[in-house]
């Protein structure tokens, strides 16, 4: 199940907000009136809708999930991020320049290197965090138990992209913290889905500098293939435009 | 034959207004030296559709002589849309395959034959006086061979473009705007096809006849529209995205 039922989120509606109109939820949440009435007709809200009156109403959004079903288990199974997730949601030019940085740590000082990340979800985190929990054939389970095509699952990382429901089933699988998921495609900021603020710093510090390099590796070539396929992609729209523009 | 509906004269119409605009939105673009290949052939295209319609047939005929050189002029400025379209297509969907077939000798060679065909027809064929689609003297032989290798090398290189215009379209990674386009032009180059091979084997097509080559025009059209307008979009939003950005 992709989104809550409607029926079940009228329910909920009426519990935290007894008093206000459709309109008046809206408001508060801040998001469009005519998209939660598109979700109503359908039957089907989606959980970005739920998190956002939630935290319109000043609500815990991952409790407020765990109220519908196929979130019922979502708040239980609040854990901390394991190191590979956090080091998953460091950008790649982060690794490097972590990299760079302790190459110029000349005196060993063992001191930890306070580098300033950037902020996540990062471009490529919905991948790097399926790769980082996947215990070798998620995508698989993925598909199977949540019926969804695998080639759409595929699709859908390929794009960057991971549906709350595969996203929660994702952790379900790996056995990692179950808002993990929601996090990493930017549905709860970290700390509402448990990530500590540095807790991705703790997480570089301990790694080794041959882990470090093999890290910056895999990160560099995964950076080469996505330069690679968008100089592709870029010259197939050059041709068009030049000869039919 | 009788008198063609409303309907199709209305698309005959449409196809017209939709060839000028296309190339009336490339002016800018040619005034500075771009994209003067398409611009030329929706030019041409538009004195194709143009001359098919009554009015202006007549009154251009006349000017011609009255013997239906329009006509003639309508036949050769299609072959040369098909040459323009063709070169351009293939670079554009970098197609290898189909380039070959419409650049290389058999291309080459359709083009000399339906070109010879034509004109031989054409001055073999008795047109006293003008007549618009040369309906009245459809019972001729030598009409009927000349409007039958009208058809040839349009059909010809249309089949060749079918294939790379499906291909984009069903390229995930391309763009939206793109994919459309590609369907649109698979769509009237497909039409042009499934009209020859009708032709070959004498099917019968009333007012397909004339609405089915018109829908085909504005396929292609919009098609090429559509590839306009995403570029101008992508100059717009202004240069490439940063990959290396965080």
């Amino acid at each position: 199940m992709m989104a809550v039922t409607a029926k079940a989120f009228q329910l909920w509606r009426s519990r935290i907000a007894p008093d206000d109109t459709v309109s008046d939820v809206c408001r508060t949440a801040g998001i469009k009136r005519s998209t939660l009435a598109q979700q109503l007709v359908r039957g089907k809200v989606s959980v970005g809708t739920i998190i956002a009156i939630a935290r319109g109403y000043s609500r815990d959004p991952v409790q407020a999930l765990g109220e519908f079903d196929g979130y019922r288990d979502l708040g239980f199974g609040l854990r901390p991020p394991t190191d590979a997730e956090l080091v998953s949601q460091v950008s790649s030019i982060d690794i490097l320049r972590l990299l760079v940085a302790r190459s110029e740590d000349a005196e060993r000082t063992d001191e930890p290197i306070g580098l300033e990340l950037a902020p996540f979800p990062h471009r490529n985190s919905v991948r790097a965090w399926v790769e980082a929990i996947d215990p070798g054939d998620l995508r698989q389970s993925l598909a199977a138990r949540t019926g969804v095509a695998r080639q759409n699952v595929s699709a859908q990382l390929t794009a960057g992209r991971l549906s709350p429901e595969l996203a929660v089933e994702a952790a379900r699988i790996a056995g990692v913290s179950l808002t993990s998921g929601l996090v990493v495609t930017g549905l709860l900021t970290p700390g509402e889905g448990g990530w500590p603020g540095d807790a991705r710093g703790r997480a570089l510090e301990v790694l080794t500098d041959i882990e470090l390099v093999q890290l910056a590796r895999d990160r560099l070539e995964v950076l080469g293939k996505q330069l690679r396929k968008a100089e592709l992609d870029d010259g197939q729209d050059q041709a068009i435009w030049e000869n039919l523009g | 034959m009788g008198e063609p509906g409303m309907s199709v004269v209305a698309i005959q119409w449409l196809a017209l207004a939709a060839c000028l605009l296309g190339a009336a939105i490339r002016l800018p673009d040619v005034v500075r030296g771009r994209g003067r290949v398409v611009f030329t052939a929706l030019l041409l295209l538009s004195v194709a559709v143009g001359l098919s319609l009554e009015p202006i047939y007549l009154a251009v005929d006349r000017l011609l002589g009255g013997v239906n050189l329009a006509n003639l002029a309508i036949r050769l400025c299609l072959y040369a849309v098909f040459v323009l379209l063709g070169v351009r297509m293939v670079a554009a969907f970098k197609a290898p395959r189909a380039r070959k077939f419409i650049v290389g000798p058999l291309g080459i060679a359709v083009l000399a034959a339906t070109v010879a065909f034509t004109v031989y027809f054409f001055f073999q064929s008795d047109l006293p006086y003008s007549d618009t689609g040369l309906t009245a003297f459809a019972d001729q032989e030598a009409v009927e061979h000349y409007s039958e290798a009208g058809r040839l090398y349009p059909g010809y290189v249309a089949a060749c473009l079918v294939g790379p215009a499906l291909v984009s379209v069903v390229n995930r990674n391309a763009r939206f705007l793109h994919r459309l386009a590609g369907a649109f032009l698979a769509l009237g180059f497909g039409t042009v096809t499934v009209f020859a091979v009708l032709e070959l084997f004498n099917v019968e097509l009333a007012a397909g006849m004339i609405i089915l080559p018109f829908s085909a025009i504005l396929c292609v059209v919009l098609g090429l529209c559509l590839i306009w307008f995403s570029k101008r979009r992508a100059a717009r939003s202004g240069g490439r995205s940063n990959l290396l950005a965080q």
